[in-house]
């Protein structure tokens, strides 16, 4: 089977969009190419039975439009839930394409689990990302749902690995062969969130690295960092701090092996922006665009600049 | 569709904790079918991992972190130990179904309402925000103006809340507050004190009530 090409343009470094990182935003330099967001804090879902469905917040857009200082836009959705057994809501889906056209998002993407079930004739929102079985039935259930997204929304389409703080029992696939797999069939990409990796391999005891190793990382068309906390005995995806050594090891491993990288985004919700400081958030930044710089320098440039 | 079965328990084992309980105690029997036995033996196997747990945190976290956001005031208002106990009770019979979450504070603020609670405050302050969730919620055209009856000092009581303290020997003060909102901007309260005896009122009457007037801004 040919593996679809993934062409992103090469945007650098970005900032995940949270109302309360708007100074921040509005004092960012050359460190900062682009900013992401949560495409469905733009509307208000009234739900699939409503007529209209969606009522947007141009409130809201006006200050993400604001704060982006016109930076390219990029798209990182959590309503979608497309691994849910039970149904795909398609039009979901052709939201987001209505905002892609107005905010022009170069790529878009959304989290590889599920987060809403059927339960009494109804949907329950659990909230948070389930992981699904890395098994055949699951690839079946996601390839089709995958080139559906791609059809209505005609830029690259990345799903993100998932953090779990169980894991299901006797999967079929590894993570890596569940992730390749799925890319290569369904011609979506990878975020590749090297947190979430960190996190569940320290939570699960398993090597980060190895599991670097056994990816096709010319899927992956994204990379997000953060940082976390420890609660009750458990590393969490917290986005509650800036980015730790073992992460940023990770990154520097990975950035240059990934041909077709689009960019590299921090994470850190807008509630922990006072503690952690706009110092060491720029900071953090001016490294990720020296590590970016480096990584993607042509190779003419860089055996100009290091002729050892 | 066993797939389908398998995910609602694995939620189900994340949302409720009794049922969670019960398959810990009577593993695949306490499940609900179809499911193959291969899910079911994972489901039995996740029921007892520490895991389940922390998704069970981090879960109630979201949803309580969303009714504090939508509802500060009655939340400081409750205090920590009593709006946990309202909350739990609340959860066992309302799943997480929204996800706007303002519809399950609307459904908060009735449950309140209903359960007779013994605050001095409370249904002053349930009526004010979730008159504030009518202006502020997501509509297609304007949003209905509001009116809140106050048998005490609005200004007090509410400003007391809102700096994260807990509200004691309010003056009593009879009033309304009335609530607009134009377009995108914030919404706006003006206080209209009563001259008369507390009357039944609604949007239409409230427009009636005259006397000094004090703008809030929400």
């Amino acid at each position: 089977m040919r593996t679809p090409t993934l062409t992103l343009p090469k945007l650098g470094v970005g900032l995940a969009y949270q109302a309360p990182l708007a100074p921040l935003l509005a004092a960012a330099g050359a460190e900062l190419d682009y900013v992401e967001v949560v495409p469905d804090i733009l509307w208000t879902d009234l739900g699939r039975e409503a007529e209209p469905r969606y009522i947007d917040d141009r409130a809201g857009r006006s200050a993400l439009e604001q704060a982006s200082s016109g930076r390219p836009v990029v798209a990182h959705g959590i309503g979608l839930s497309i691994g849910s057994a039970g149904s795909f809501d398609t039009a979901h889906v052709d939201q987001v394409e209505r905002w892609r056209r107005r905010l022009g998002f170069p790529w878009h993407s959304d989290h590889l689990a599920f987060h809403l079930a059927e339960h009494g004739g109804a949907l329950m929102n659990v909230g948070i990302t389930l992981p699904l079985p890395r098994d055949r039935e699951s690839i079946e259930l996601l390839v089709p749902r995958i080139r559906e997204v791609r059809r209505r929304v005609p830029v690259p389409f990345l799903l993100e690995n998932n953090v779990y703080y169980f894991d299901i029992p006797a999967c079929e696939m590894d993570e890596p062969t569940f992730l390749n797999t799925l890319c290569r069939e369904s011609g979506c990409g990878l975020v590749l969130d090297l947190h979430n990796v960190y996190t569940n391999a320290r939570n699960h005891g398993f090597d980060a690295a190895a599991l670097l190793a056994e990816l096709e990382l010319g899927h992956v068309g994204e990379i997000h960092v953060a940082g976390g906390m420890e609660l009750d005995g458990f590393y969490l995806d917290a986005h509650s701090d800036t980015i730790p050594e073992p992460v940023w090891s990770l990154l520097e491993w990975t950035l240059p092996r990934c041909p077709n990288l689009g960019g590299v985004t921090f994470e850190l919700f807008g509630s922990w922006f006072d503690s952690v400081g706009n110092e060491r958030i720029r900071a953090d930044l001016c490294r990720l665009r020296t590590l970016w710089t480096k990584a993607t320098r042509p190779a003419r440039r860089r055996s100009v600049a290091e002729p050892a | 569709m066993t797939a389908l079965a398998f995910q609602t328990a694995l939620a189900r084992l994340i949302v409720e904790p009794d049922f969670r309980d019960a398959v810990r105690g009577e593993g695949a029997a306490a499940l609900p079918g179809p499911l193959t036995p291969l899910e079911a033996s994972r489901l039995v196997t996740i029921a007892g991992d520490r895991g389940l747990d922390m998704n069970r945190t981090l879960h109630k976290g979201f949803r309580l972190g969303k009714l504090r956001a939508l509802l500060p005031l009655t939340c400081n208002l409750l205090g920590t130990a009593r709006l946990a106990r309202e909350v739990a009770a609340f959860w066992r019979a309302n799943p997480p179904a929204s996800f706007s979450f303002l519809p399950e504070a609307l459904e908060f603020c009735a449950f309140l309402e209903q359960r007779g609670l013994r605050s001095v405050y409370l249904a002053e302050v349930l009526a004010y925000e979730r008159a504030t969730l009518e202006l502020e919620r997501a509509r297609v055209g304007p949003a209905p103006p509001q009116s809140v009856r106050f048998l005490h000092d609005p200004v007090r009581l509410l400003g007391t809340l809102a700096a994260g303290r807990r509200p004691r020997s309010v003056p009593s003060r009879p009033c309304l507050l009335l609530g607009s909102k134009d377009g995108d901007a914030p919404a706006r309260w003006t206080l209209a004190d009563a001259v008369s005896p507390p009357r039944r009122y609604d949007r239409e009457n409230a427009a009636m009530t005259d006397g000094g007037t004090k703008g809030i801004t929400t």
